[in-house]
Formats: C-alpha cells, sequence, structure tokens
C-alpha cells in the first residue's frame, strides 16, 4: 500500500471492514500495481456527467485481515489510466463504464458492447459515448479449416437468452465470446432516486436465483451508508436464508450437470432433492426462491425454525444420495474430470469467485470477512471448501462440501436463534458497500445516499457478472463442444446477472 | 448404466397428485392480495397504490372524489410481494389463492369498492 495514500474514512458499523482512499488520476495507475495482492472485486463510475472511478478490492486472507479497500478517483476529461493491461479482471467493467458514462482508458484500446442492446436509445447513467463499442472479441485467427459457429441467443427449453461465438475447427473449441446484453434490464439506472426499502425489490430480482444474496448485499449497503446495524437475531435469519439458497442452487447445478451429460434419471434424483429444498423454503420463509426474507435494517422474515430441522435432514438426504450415486457412475465423472480447467493463476487474474475459484484453489469466502453473522456465532469455524484441479469435477467437488456445511451452518444459527426484527433507517446522506456469499460467489453492492435517504447512485455486482469472464477461458482449454453445457452446468451462472 | 436404470424403477414416480388432490404446499405459498370489505379507505387505498412495485394497485379515475370510489387491483401484475399487506394489514391479506389462470386479460383487473367515508382505519402505527 502506498505510504502517501490519504484515508478519508472507514467503514461504519454494519459494513465490516471497508477502507476508502481519494487516489488523484495520474497516481491510480501506480495505486493499481501496489494493490495487484488483492483481488479487483469491482470498478464502476458515479456522478454522471463529471464521473467518479471507483475500485474496489478484496482482501481474501482470511481472519481479521479480510475485508475491502476502495479507491475514488475523480475523472476530470474522458480518459482515465489503462487499467486492464495491469489488472486484466478489469477489462469488462472498462467496456461497461465507457457504454454508461463514456469515459475509456486512455490507450484507445478496443472496448467492446457489454449492456446496452445496439440501435436501442436506452438511457445511460452518464454522457453517452460518442462512438458505438468497436465489438472486438478476444484475439484468434480464424484461417484453414476453422469458422465461427453463431450459437444462441435463444437456446433449448428454458434456458436464459445468450448468444455464444464459437470459433472451432470441427469439434475443438478454439474461441468463444459471449454477448450478454439481451436482457439488459436498465436496474442501475432504475434504482436511482428510491429509497432503498424500494430499491430492495428490484434487488432481489436482478438475479432471481441470488434474491437472498443481492438483496441482502444491497441491503448491507444501505446499513452501512446509514450506520446502522440489524439486530443480531435478524443477521441469522439472514443467514439461514442464504444458506438455503446455496443449498437449491447446488442442487439445481447437480440437475444441469446430469442433464448436460445425458443421465435422465439422474437429473430426476436431483430434481426430486431440489423440489425438496423449494418446497422447505417455501414452508420455512414464505417463498420458494426466498424472496422477501431481507429488509434493509434486518429480515423481513423469521424461518420456521420447526419446518426446517424437521424437512432439511430428509432434503439434504436426497440430495447427497444423488451426488453419491453420480460420483460412483464412471461415464459421468469421466466427463466432468479435466474438462473445463481454469488455473489458479487465470482465476487469480480475472477476479473470479463462489465454486469456480475455490475449485481452482482460491479459498475466497465472503462469509470470513469479520462482522457478519457467520464470524459473531461461529467464530472461525467455517469450512472453506477448496480443491485445485480447477476442472468441473473439482468445482462439482466444492459444491457438494458446501451443501454439507450449509446443513452444519443452518442448524447452529436456529440453535442460536432467528427473528424478523428490523432497526429503522434513518434518512441520511452517505455511501456504504455490501457484500454477501451468494451461491456463485461475492455479491456485491454499493449505494450513494442524497440527504433525503434516496439512492442516487447504486451498483449491483452479483457473482455472474464476474464469472462470466472466465467462461471462455475455461472452454478454451482443450474441449470439445459437447463440453460446453458441461462447463456452463458447473459455473452455473445466469444471464440475468451479467445483463441487469 | 443399468444401475441407474434399477434406481429409477426403485425410486418409482415422484410427482404430486394435484389436481386429483389439494396441492398441501400452496398453503405456504405467497398469494395475491386479499381485501377486508369496508376497511378500504380512499386513503388507505392511496398508500396501497404507492406500496404496490410492480403497479397491480392503482385508484380508479374519480375527479375532485375524497371518499368513495374503487381501487383498481390487477392480478396479471401482482407478484405477491406482501408489501400492501405489510403497509396496511387491518384492510389486506393474503389470498392464498394459487389457481390464478383467467381466459381473458381483463377478467384479471379486479375493482374494490371504497369505504364512503375518510376515516382511515386500515392505518398501521
Amino acid at each position: 500500500m502506498r505510504s502517501d495514500l490519504v484515508t478519508t474514512g472507514a467503514s461504519r458499523a454494519g459494513a465490516g471492514a471497508v477502507t476508502t482512499f481519494q487516489v488523484a488520476s495520474p497516481d491510480l495507475e501506480a495505486v493499481v500495481r501496489d494493490l495487484s495482492g488483492l483481488r479487483l472485486a469491482d470498478m464502476f463510475a458515479s456522478d454522471g456527467d463529471a464521473p467518479t472511478l471507483r475500485l474496489v478490492w478484496a482482501n481474501d486472507a482470511g481472519g481479521r485481515q479480510s475485508g475491502y479497500v476502495i479507491t475514488e478517483t475523480p475523472i476530470g476529461g474522458d480518459q482515465y489510466p489503462e487499467l486492464s493491461d495491469i489488472a486484466p479482471a478489469a477489462f469488462v467493467e472498462e467496456c461497461e463504464i465507457y457504454e454508461q458514462f463514456g469515459i475509456r482508458p486512455a490507450t484507445g484500446k478496443p472496448l467492446n458492447r457489454i449492456m446496452l442492446p445496439p440501435h436501442a436509445d436506452l438511457p445511460t447513467l452518464g454522457r453517452k459515448p460518442t462512438r458505438e463499442p468497436d465489438e472486438v472479441h478476444a484475439p484468434h485467427t480464424v484461417a484453414g479449416e476453422a469458422f465461427e459457429f453463431p450459437f444462441g441467443p435463444v437456446r433449448q427449453v428454458g434456458v436464459e437468452s445468450l448468444y455464444y461465438g464459437l470459433v472451432t475447427s470441427g469439434e475443438e473449441v478454439v474461441d468463444l465470446y459471449l454477448f450478454t446484453w439481451h436482457k439488459h434490464r436498465g436496474l442501475e439506472w432504475r434504482l436511482r432516486g428510491l429509497t432503498p426499502p424500494r430499491a430492495l425489490f428490484f434487488a432481489e430480482r436482478a438475479e432471481g436465483l441470488s434474491a437472498v444474496a443481492l438483496g441482502w448485499a444491497l441491503a448491507a449497503a444501505a446499513e452501512a451508508a446509514t450506520g446502522i446495524r440489524p439486530p443480531v437475531a435478524a443477521q441469522r435469519a439472514r443467514a439461514v436464508a442464504l444458506e438455503l439458497e446455496r443449498l437449491y442452487n447446488h442442487a439445481a447445478a447437480m440437475a444441469a450437470l446430469c442433464q448436460s451429460t445425458g443421465l435422465s434419471v439422474g437429473q430426476s434424483a436431483a430434481e426430486i432433492a431440489l423440489e425438496r429444498l423449494l418446497r422447505l423454503n417455501a414452508r420455512a420463509f414464505g417463498h420458494r426462491y426466498l424472496f422477501g426474507v431481507i429488509a434493509v435494517g434486518g429480515a423481513g422474515r423469521a424461518p420456521d425454525a420447526d419446518a426446517i430441522r424437521a424437512d432439511l435432514p430428509g432434503a439434504y438426504e436426497e440430495f447427497k444420495r444423488a451426488a453419491d450415486a453420480l460420483l460412483d457412475t464412471n461415464s459421468f465423472v469421466d466427463r466432468l474430470e479435466a474438462t473445463g480447467v481454469l488455473t489458479i493463476d487465470q482465476a487469480r487474474a480475472l477476479g473470479l469467485v463462489g465454486p469456480v475459484a475455490r475449485g481452482s484453489g482460491l479459498a475466497a469466502d465472503t462469509r470470513l470477512v469479520p462482522g457478519g453473522p457467520y464470524n459473531a456465532d461461529i467464530g472461525t469455524g467455517i469450512a472453506v471448501a477448496t480443491a485445485s484441479a480447477g476442472d468441473v469435477l473439482a468445482r462439482f467437488n466444492v459444491m457438494l462440501a458446501e451443501a454439507a456445511e450449509s446443513v452444519r451452518l443452518i442448524g447452529q444459527f436456529l440453535d442460536a436463534g432467528t427473528g424478523a426484527a428490523t432497526t429503522d433507517l434513518p434518512r441520511t446522506s452517505g455511501t456504504g458497500l455490501g457484500w454477501a456469499e451468494s451461491p456463485r460467489g461475492e455479491a456485491l453492492a454499493w449505494v450513494q445516499l442524497d440527504d433525503d435517504g434516496r439512492i442516487s447512485r447504486a451498483r449491483l455486482r452479483p457473482a455472474s457478472a464476474r464469472n462470466w469472464r472466465g467462461f471462455d477461458d475455461a472452454c478454451r482449454s482443450q474441449n470439445v463442444f459437447t463440453d460446453i453445457p458441461i462447463i456452463e452446468a458447473s459455473f452455473w451462472l445466469t444471464a440475468a446477472g451479467m445483463a441487469r | 448404466m443399468t444401475l441407474w436404470f434399477v434406481r429409477g424403477l426403485r425410486r418409482g414416480v415422484v410427482t404430486t397428485r394435484y389436481p386429483a388432490r389439494p396441492e398441501e404446499s400452496a398453503r405456504f405459498l405467497p398469494g395475491p392480495p386479499a381485501f377486508r370489505p369496508g376497511a378500504l379507505t380512499r386513503e388507505t387505498a392511496g398508500r396501497l397504490a404507492g406500496a404496490c412495485p410492480s403497479g397491480a394497485l392503482r385508484l380508479a379515475e374519480s375527479e375532485g372524489q375524497a371518499d368513495g370510489g374503487a381501487l383498481l387491483f390487477d392480478v396479471g401484475r401482482c407478484t405477491a410481494c406482501g408489501r400492501c399487506a405489510a403497509e396496511a394489514p387491518q384492510a389486506v391479506t393474503s389470498s392464498g389463492a394459487f389457481e390464478l389462470a383467467a381466459t381473458s386479460r381483463s377478467v384479471l383487473i379486479k375493482e374494490i369498492p371504497l369505504r364512503g367515508r375518510n376515516d382511515d382505519t386500515g392505518r398501521t402505527a
């Protein structure tokens, strides 16, 4: 860390370990080099026509050192220092910031279309860019027998809209790029002027499969901005919902893995477990996808502890039985092993999170950051599952270990006591960062509140927005066409989380 | 693969008996709101319309009217989020209904008559 940086404010209660620094634009490049030991978790701009660039860095060291560092850099003109050459994880956000604020890296490198559909005059958060994105994708040479194979955006059954550009020589995936803007909903634009409780409704629906995690992140950001702390029992209620969300997502990922490998009986077995978990959610919290559990300042609903104690063991036994049978099936395991490999260096460079990062050996888990219910109740007892192979099987094994840990944590939180209390949110200005560990990994939210307590800028960063950038690398690792659905199931991301 | 065939046979068909029998799990699901007759004043209805994030609730247009009138409830836009019930629990409860299919769009729009006097009994503390 540069010694000449000036601390402008540390986090308030409810946010945990967050430190914010002001960095002048000429110093930004050097600061990014200094912080390269941390994980670049997010990058976004705010403040419309006179943008401020904010970089969020995560320290995944564990224990008291875990936390976040935010750098704030006012951008005078329409350019800022080139960052993605130093921190490759910044490239997607450089493209997004150009679309929304019209500012770009100084080197003039080509930027891609990330959010805004072409030929649609949608509102932006700042001034519009002077020209359209370049639409340049990963460098590759299509020559000889190789060709580009377009796939999507309308895909089979009910899968979300997503476009793959597949470059192939017939079987092996030479390159793959994504168009992710087909279901852009302008949520961050829509959140402006809303009160945090009103914004929470949209945050829960930005990526429905992470309703608890994203809702928690936004609520925590608003709580940090206003300096309040939710009641402890409500924090435990949130944590129970978060672990139930992880359980049903991992069951759904297992079903998707079976579907992608053509194992229909295994898929049915996983979906039986999934349905039991969704019904348990409804019984415990009144909603199959756990909407409405999170409230700004606490929890809107308390879990039905008796229902969870009665139904969770059976539902998890169903999950475990299916998983054990799958791991005993060679034809299934063979399809997962050495498929979609991401090395730890790739995961680190791209700032990946969740089971994808942990399957490659990075033990990043926001539940370890001090200040939340996990640390207060469980101490150092959270077992963060990791693997080193970085393939689909490693990610699957991480998910299975996490499911077991979730069941244990739910029991501990219920024993400690849960409730639906909330702390009132004062009408005051401020900024705050919030986070939660979604089934896909770290979900982040940042809010800036005006004097009336309304949102002037909200940033939502689901784990999907982070991990899609690792998907093409995983697909390129000597895989064939039919491996792509398997890799996608193991990432278990949503297009909605990217195209929010 | 043979083992999976046997596993599938042993597990048998796992499904719900609905609609031949009532769906037990439906009682845990969020439902669209039900309005208590006589408990809905124009002021309360205005607050409900303001609280509804999906625009399912709106006041029927009635020029210069302080009392009476109607609240229009569009079931097709309702996400059963429960914010209206939280806003005015004395006037709104969850209906528990989940069989909401209709043969035309207009059937989904209900007109809820408001109380004639403007005393706000539905207001929460």
